[in-house]
């Protein structure tokens, strides 16, 4: 890559030293990434309340709650013996084959008891079984239910681009070269800390460029921390070499995780052992790890070298003070009933390196800190998200005014095709995730792979505003799009009471945050998308003076300099 | 953990309006001139310390982990509000900052516990 960039530089009239070097990669690597790691950027801060998102999307399901917000709360499971009983009859009768019994005898919502094993042909298994009789319950999907992937799609979306594992690797690809462009540009930017706080509004490229240094430094932290953890999220998959070393090339990798997840898991010795009773390890897992317990996990069940882990609940005030998301764990070898592992919560059992991972991951994923520290992501995250848009944007701004000539007879076709991406993919985007919600309400409820149509509405909106950025003059789509996201945005609580009745009054008089709150945000977001195209559509009259007076308003000549540094 | 929240933007804003009204150019559009060194050296002080203070609420209100991630992010809200309010309402900054760092201040002491 070092070859490369000093080659290119060579070539550029502008030569000089690391910084022109810098700001030459900068540009060209932030640019071809920039439409694609908006996106990512964008639906990843959208992840973060994939939740209430998710809870707003299932309209159903809210109402549903909401009607039993007054009833008094379940009561503390007493018979947890008595249920762990009941599902160890069930797997033995139905399931005897299974290497793991996996039982969650607790009260919480939407659990009662419930049982999960590994299928001997590979897979998982589940059943949720009634707590008194330990029968089957069946959950037949109500009519009136509405299938979706629900928040979940921009969690997706944004690590895997809803492509699997090739997904995953474009998504990383894009990301080192983020980081690339962040660590050039930090080198470009020479007024660093002269210009920390400045942004000058209504200044035309000068205001791109300020915005684009002031999202970008102010949040500079944040930035590279998200970009870091999350390469460091997928290390086995991007870095695979330490992995194949220890475990080898042949499902190496299936080892590695098996070992992760679950150290000193025992091997079958074929001597037969009844599964005495499991209440009294539950309490003693209890005693020793603090936390009350969520499921208990027994491995060769009926065999001599049986052994079972008990997990416990992480409650919401635990999550606050530490940045690992580990539950507590407590194995026990049936055939002795000594303790064989132990981690506590927030405690790693693959020692440090591994509670780093723990730790890396859950940083990305902000299960930490509560609600408060989702909305400091949110907003880093959309400083993120304007930190691309406004790149992709200052260069063909900076362009408009003194083209480059970069491609030859080629250049204002080239520009034309970025003005055209820039369009489709920071306006048509944001359309197609609010269209997302819009499909949610308007695709009719029981149809076949609903979920799927959610989401292919998601990127048939995409594309249609893609091909209407290629069709439409550069400022008519900008204001078009613009347009028509305010008005998809502010007419998403009108959508939701034509279609589900529910209001946002209502929402907020029964005290359902969740749901007000992506229609509040959206409300916002549709404000500020009308702002944007009244500002686009004043640029006229400017652009217009600006030609007629073009040579008295040249730039002065310091500012040329940093400008051009710049980008 | 609203306290905490507000104790932490208040003194995140505070600090780094003070650093910012250190500047020439951002002294300049409130006060319409330079700062005098002995004003800009008071003002870097007084940002410096407003700052590290905003770790307090952080660590007491989360914990010492949870509580600088934090800490990092409130700086990254109070700079960006900064720089946003700079040139549309200097004045309104000045003021506001002044009583976020009071407010902030005071509101110190309930950790105190």
């Amino acid at each position: 890559m070092n070859a490369v960039k000093v080659d290119k530089v060579a070539k550029t009239p502008q030569q000089g030293g690391l910084r022109q070097a810098m700001a030459w990669l900068h540009t060209w690597s932030g640019l071809w990434i920039s439409w694609l790691l908006f996106a990512i950027f964008m639906t990843g801060t959208l992840a973060v309340f994939d939740d209430p998102i998710g809870h707003w999307m299932t309209p159903e399901h809210a109402l549903e709650e909401a009607a039993h917000a007054n009833d008094p709360p379940l009561p503390k499971v007493t018979d947890r013996g008595h249920r762990l009983e009941l599902a160890l009859d069930f797997m033995a009768k139905e399931h005897p084959k299974a290497d793991m019994w996996e039982i969650w005898p607790v009260q919480r919502p939407g659990h009662g008891l419930s049982a999960y094993w590994f299928q001997p042909s590979g897979g998982y298994g589940s059943a949720d079984l009634d707590p008194l009789t330990g029968a089957v319950v069946e959950h037949a999907r109500e009519a009136t239910e509405r299938e979706t992937i629900g928040g979940h799609h921009f969690v997706d979306f944004h690590y895997e681009l809803h492509a699997g594992r090739i997904g995953v690797w474009i998504v990383g690809i894009t990301t080192m070269i983020m980081l690339v462009a962040l660590v050039s540009g930090v080198i470009t930017h020479k007024r660093i800390f002269k210009d920390f706080f400045t942004f000058r509004p209504a200044k035309g490229q000068r205001s791109w460029l300020d915005a684009h240094n002031a999202v970008a430094v102010l949040t500079l932290p944040f930035q590279f921390m998200i970009a870091y953890t999350g390469l460091a999220f997928f290390s086995d998959d991007y870095v695979p070499a330490p992995v194949v070393a220890q475990y080898g090339m042949e499902n190496g990798k299936r080892a590695f995780l098996a070992d992760w997840n679950d150290a000193g898991k025992p091997e079958r010795s074929g001597q037969p052992l009844a599964i005495p009773a499991l209440e009294s390890f539950a309490q003693r897992a209890e005693q020793a790890i603090g936390q009350e317990i969520r499921a208990v996990v027994l491995d060769n069940p009926n065999d001599a070298s049986m052994r079972v882990c008990m997990y416990g609940w992480n409650e919401d005030t635990e999550l606050l003070t530490r940045l690992s998301a580990n539950t507590g764990r407590a194995c026990y070898a049936l055939a002795t009933g000594e303790q064989t592992a132990l981690r506590l919560p927030g405690k790693s059992d693959t020692g440090g390196a591994g509670l780093t991972r723990t730790v890396m991951s859950n940083l990305h994923m902000v299960g930490f800190g509560g609600t408060p520290m989702r909305w400091l992501y949110f907003f880093c995250g959309l400083a993120g998200t304007a930190m691309m848009g406004t790149g992709a944007i200052l260069f063909m701004v900076k362009r408009r005014q003194r083209s480059g000539g970069e491609f030859g007879a080629y250049t204002q076709r080239v520009y034309r095709v970025i003005e055209c991406l820039n369009v489709a993919a920071i306006a048509g985007l944001a359309i197609a995730c609010v269209g997302f919600l819009w499909a949610n309400r308007l695709i009719p409820v029981g149809i076949e792979q609903r979920a799927g149509w959610e989401v292919r509405a998601f990127f048939g909106v995409w594309f249609v505003m893609l091909v209407h950025a290629c069709l439409r003059a550069e400022k008519r789509a900008w204001i078009e799009q613009l347009c028509l996201l305010a008005a998809l945005c502010l007419l998403l609580p009108v959508l939701n009471v034509l279609t589900t009745g529910d209001s946002l009054v209502a929402q907020i008089a029964r005290g359902d945050w969740e749901s007000a709150g992506v229609e509040l945000c959206s409300m916002a977001f549709g404000l500020l998308a009308a702002w944007g195209a009244w500002k686009v559509h004043k640029r006229k009259e400017k652009a217009a003076r600006k030609a007629a007076g073009k040579e008295s308003q040249a730039p002065s000549a310091s500012l040329q300099v940093t400008t051009e540094g710049q980008s | 953990m609203i306290n905490t929240i507000l104790c932490a933007l208040g003194l995140s804003y505070a600090g780094m309006a003070s650093l910012s009204l250190a500047m020439d150019r951002h002294h300049g559009q409130v006060w319409g001139r330079d700062a005098a060194p002995n004003v800009r050296r008071a003002l870097q002080l007084a940002g410096a310390i407003l700052l590290a203070l905003a770790i307090w609420p952080c660590v007491a209100g989360w914990s010492a982990t949870v509580g600088v991630v934090a800490w990092l992010g409130f700086l990254s809200a109070g700079a960006l509000l900064v720089a946003l309010l700079l040139p549309y309402a200097p004045k309104v900054l000045f003021r506001s900052s002044l009583l976020a760092a009071v407010a902030a201040l005071a509101g110190l002491v309930t950790f105190l516990q």
